[in-house]
This record gives structure tokens, C-alpha cells and sequence, in this order.
């Protein structure tokens, strides 16, 4: 690593090969470090190396349109870079209020060892915020994938509270719909939903908690056209291994489903959390 | 707007650029749409540099892929006022061909792998353009303008990958030769590009 530093006349008698890249890499990083540490100004950098981008326009006959999958690879490559790079801590959660504050450090002890675990569960939330978010087409959509990222943000809050259980909701077969889901402490649901087929008429989707056999409504919701719909639904008693689900009901106010369930999952407390 | 003669010399910023800003902001702050967006601007002119230079539809994919996520992870080192987006993510596809193509060469030797920064961390300098908007038929007047041997050395440095070490061996040439060859043809390509005017611009002393 301790390679002798380039002068500045060495460097300017590369210039040339360099801004085209006919340089062996090492070399190149050898004129690249000169120019960011050398006072001196490099005009004979900027005169050869504007020409360059001339090159780079090509024939119509040289173009080629690329593979259709390899946009999918790229993108799927990118979200998954996206999940692993975020951290939880660099989601937009606010810093708790002084009760909150107090709250949580009563409980931390007990909770200690759940942290990282939320950590990873909340990455994993991100990691489908942002596997749902590419599939949306940019040109038309780019206010849809704000809207969802802000469901996601309000479902990601939830998470960060004590006592929070967390939910992902699946389609069901056949069916088109899924999303997030935490269960807050006094058991209503914030749900982040993507995919749904718009409600019309006097249809409604229904979120249900169910406990053994016995499902309560929790709130009647419709969707547009955007198939995103973010909401928090009313209290109820929502132990661990309550699920989730969300039906399309012919009209609201149903108290026992009469529509088919859409999508579905089961609350989890985190893993070591006394609850 | 009035301006002088040579519509070149003002390094005109293109509605494109800003929109390729735009996008490229949203990039950086980690919008995967955006991303999609920027490679369906240019993923054919990408894809296209890239299998130009490396002559394998499969290899220009990596390439391309490579390069794309390279600029998702590094998309906040774009300095504005360096170039376009376009040039700057085009000469990152650039640089990474060239990168897979002396890899698969077997002559040629390979750096010590902890010589070189991470292949991600290693982006191309870029500088502003000559113009902003060249048509292909004006670059061809304008390639026309260089002599055979500094077209070639230009071509074999710029689409072959090679080192102007290895043009030397390639064509028999005096490396000290080459290099001339290398910088007089684009000096060339500059004086037919942007005309006299523009050469002088360089000194930064205009007429007052």
C-alpha cells in the first residue's frame, strides 16, 4: 500500500491513456490519487477527457436491447442490497417521548434479549417495504410507493413499541394482496397492504382478529386503484398466535365474515419478549 | 438566448440531465424505483457499450448489472458539475467491461487483488462534456478527422480494453509513440468537436 506517490509530470503524461482507461488498474488509482492530493491544476485531465463521452454514442446499428430478466436481476439485486444495508435504526422511528422513554427503560431488562431480534425483524419488514416498492412502475406510480413506504413507516413505529407483536399477511390462494402487520400493545393492528384489488360499490375489506375459532371485526376499509391501503384498526384482544386476516365483504358492518378471506397471517411476539 | 457563435462552448445543461438528476437523487436516497427508472433510460445504451467491449451477450450482463448496483451503492459520489448522469454511468459500464474483459484475457497480468480499492468503490473520473447533445453523424465527421493509426490506438484502448502498454506489443509500436497517438487523435476529436474557439477556451483567456 505504501507505493511511491506519482509526480505531477508522470501524471500528466498518462493523462491521456487515463481518461480513456488504458491504464492497468493500479496505475490508474496511482494518477486518480494524484489528482485528488496535487495543488496544481490538471487542465490537459479535463481537455482529453471531455471528448470521451463523444465515444460513447453508439450506432444505431451497435444498440441492443438487453434480456428481459436481466432488469429483474438488477432489481432484485438492489433490494436486497437495500434490506441488508439498512440497519433498523435507520428507518424513520422518532425518538420516543420522555414516557415512552421511561416505559421502555423499565422494560428493557427484560426485554434485553429480544433486541436484536427485533432488530432482524424489522429489517425484514424493510427488506419487503422495499421488494414490494420496486414492482411498482416509477413514471405513473412513484406517489403510490411514497404511499406505501408511509404505510410501512406508521407499521414500523408500531414495531418499535413495547409489547408489539409483528404479522405478515399472505395472499391467500388464488388470491392477490399481501402485507405488514403490528399487533401494538393494546391490540389493535397497524397494516401496511399492497396488491389488493379495489373495493367498488358497497364492497368493503374487512380486518378480522381471530382468536381459536372466533373472528371479531376490527375495521371495514376500502382500496382504490392503487391496491395500497395503510390503517390502524380498532382495539381488541390479540394474543400471540391471533391471526390476521383480511376479507372482501359485500358490504360493511358485517360481524361475522361473509366474503372470502384475501390475505392472512399469525401475530408473533418476538422471540424472548416476556409478554 | 444569444450567445456566441459556438453553440458548443457553453456546456449546455439538457432538460435530460436535470431529469437525470432528479432521478438520480432519488436513487441516492435508496428508491428502488428510481433505480428501475435509470436503467430503463439507458439500459440499452449500457447494454450495448458493454457487449461491444466484451463480445459476450453473458458477460455484458454482469457487466451491466455490476454497474448498475454500483451506481445504486455509490449513486451520492455523482458530483454535479463532473458530467452528465448519463456519461457518468455509461463510463462506470465502461469501466467495468473493460475490467471483465482484461480479466478474462490471459496474457494479461492481474493486480494484486489488495492493490486496487473494491471494484465498487472504484468509479471513473468524468469530466464535462465537449457538448451536450452530439449527434452520431457529427462524432463520425469528427472521428474522421484523426489519422488511421490514431483511430486505432484510440479504438484498441477504448472498445479492445487494452493498456496503452499492450497497444505497443499489439501493433509494434513504441510505447512513447502510442501515447502520442493516443492523445494527439483526441486532441483531434476535440478540435473537430468543439472547433478552435473551443481549444482556446481551455486557457481561460478569451477575448476581453
Amino acid at each position: 500500500m505504501t507505493e511511491q506517490p506519482m509526480t505531477h509530470d508522470e501524471a500528466v503524461d498518462l493523462a491521456a491513456a487515463y481518461v480513456l482507461g488504458a491504464l492497468e488498474r493500479p496505475e490508474e488509482a496511482a494518477v486518480r490519487a494524484h489528482l485528488e492530493t496535487c495543488g496544481l491544476p490538471h487542465p490537459e485531465f479535463e481537455e482529453l477527457g471531455a471528448v470521451v463521452p463523444a465515444l460513447l454514442e453508439l450506432d444505431d446499428s451497435q444498440l441492443v436491447e438487453p434480456p428481459a430478466g436481466l432488469r429483474d436481476r438488477i432489481m432484485a439485486a438492489a433490494a436486497a442490497d437495500l434490506a441488508a444495508r439498512q440497519p433498523a435504526a435507520e428507518r424513520t422511528i422518532p425518538f420516543p417521548s420522555t414516557a415512552e422513554r421511561t416505559l421502555r427503560t423499565e422494560r428493557r431488562a427484560a426485554t434485553r434479549a429480544s433486541r436484536f431480534d427485533w432488530a432482524l425483524r424489522i429489517a425484514a419488514v424493510v427488506a419487503i417495504a422495499a421488494l414490494g416498492a420496486w414492482g411498482l412502475n416509477l413514471q405513473s406510480q412513484l406517489a403510490q410507493a411514497q404511499a406505501f413506504d408511509r404505510a410501512v413507516t406508521a407499521v414500523v413505529q408500531a414495531g418499535a413499541q413495547p409489547g408489539a407483536k409483528t404479522v405478515v399477511l399472505a395472499a391467500a390462494p388464488g388470491k392477490q394482496g399481501a402485507g405488514i402487520g403490528v399487533v401494538a400493545a393494546d391490540g389493535s393492528v397497524t397494516l401496511a397492504l399492497r396488491d389488493l384489488p379495489a373495493t367498488s360499490g358497497n364492497q368493503v375489506y374487512t380486518a378480522w382478529v381471530i382468536v381459536g375459532e372466533t373472528p371479531t371485526a376490527v375495521g371495514d376499509f376500502s382500496v382504490d386503484a392503487t391496491g395500497i391501503r395503510g390503517l390502524t384498526t380498532k382495539p381488541a384482544t390479540t394474543p400471540a398466535g391471533a391471526t390476521i386476516a383480511v376479507t372482501l365483504e359485500p358490504n360493511p358492518g358485517n360481524t361475522a365474515p361473509k366474503g372470502e378471506v384475501i390475505a392472512a397471517g399469525v401475530a408473533a411476539a418476538p422471540p424472548g419478549a416476556t409478554s | 438566448m444569444n450567445e456566441s457563435q459556438s453553440g458548443l462552448r457553453g456546456r449546455s445543461v439538457s432538460p435530460t440531465d436535470d431529469a437525470d438528476r432528479a432521478v438520480l437523487a432519488l436513487v441516492t436516497a435508496g428508491q428502488l424505483d428510481a433505480l428501475q427508472e435509470l436503467y430503463d433510460r439507458y439500459r440499452i445504451m449500457a447494454y450495448s457499450i458493454a457487449l461491444r467491449i466484451t463480445t459476450d451477450p453473458s458477460l455484458a450482463e454482469d457487466v451491466v448489472q455490476d454497474a448498475f448496483l454500483g451506481v445504486w451503492r455509490n449513486a451520492s459520489r455523482y458530483v454535479e458539475g463532473r458530467g452528465s448522469v448519463k456519461t457518468w454511468l455509461l463510463s462506470i459500464v465502461h469501466h467495468r467491461a473493460v475490467d471483465a474483459v482484461r480479466r478474462r484475457r490471459p496474457t494479461t497480468e492481474l493486480p494484486e487483488r489488495e492493490d486496487v480499492p473494491p471494484p465498487a468503490l472504484t468509479l471513473p473520473d468524468i469530466w464535462a462534456e465537449v457538448a451536450g447533445n452530439l449527434d452520431r453523424a457529427e462524432i463520425a465527421t469528427a472521428m474522421a478527422t484523426l489519422s488511421d493509426v490514431q483511430r486505432e490506438a484510440i479504438e484498441l484502448a477504448y472498445w479492445g480494453g487494452l493498456t496503452q502498454q499492450e497497444i505497443a506489443e499489439r501493433t509494434g509500436t513504441p510505447l512513447g509513440t502510442v501515447k502520442s497517438r493516443v492523445r494527439l487523435g483526441l486532441l483531434s476529436l476535440r478540435r473537430a468537436l468543439v472547433g478552435d474557439d473551443g481549444a482556446e477556451d481551455l486557457a481561460e483567456e478569451g477575448p476581453a
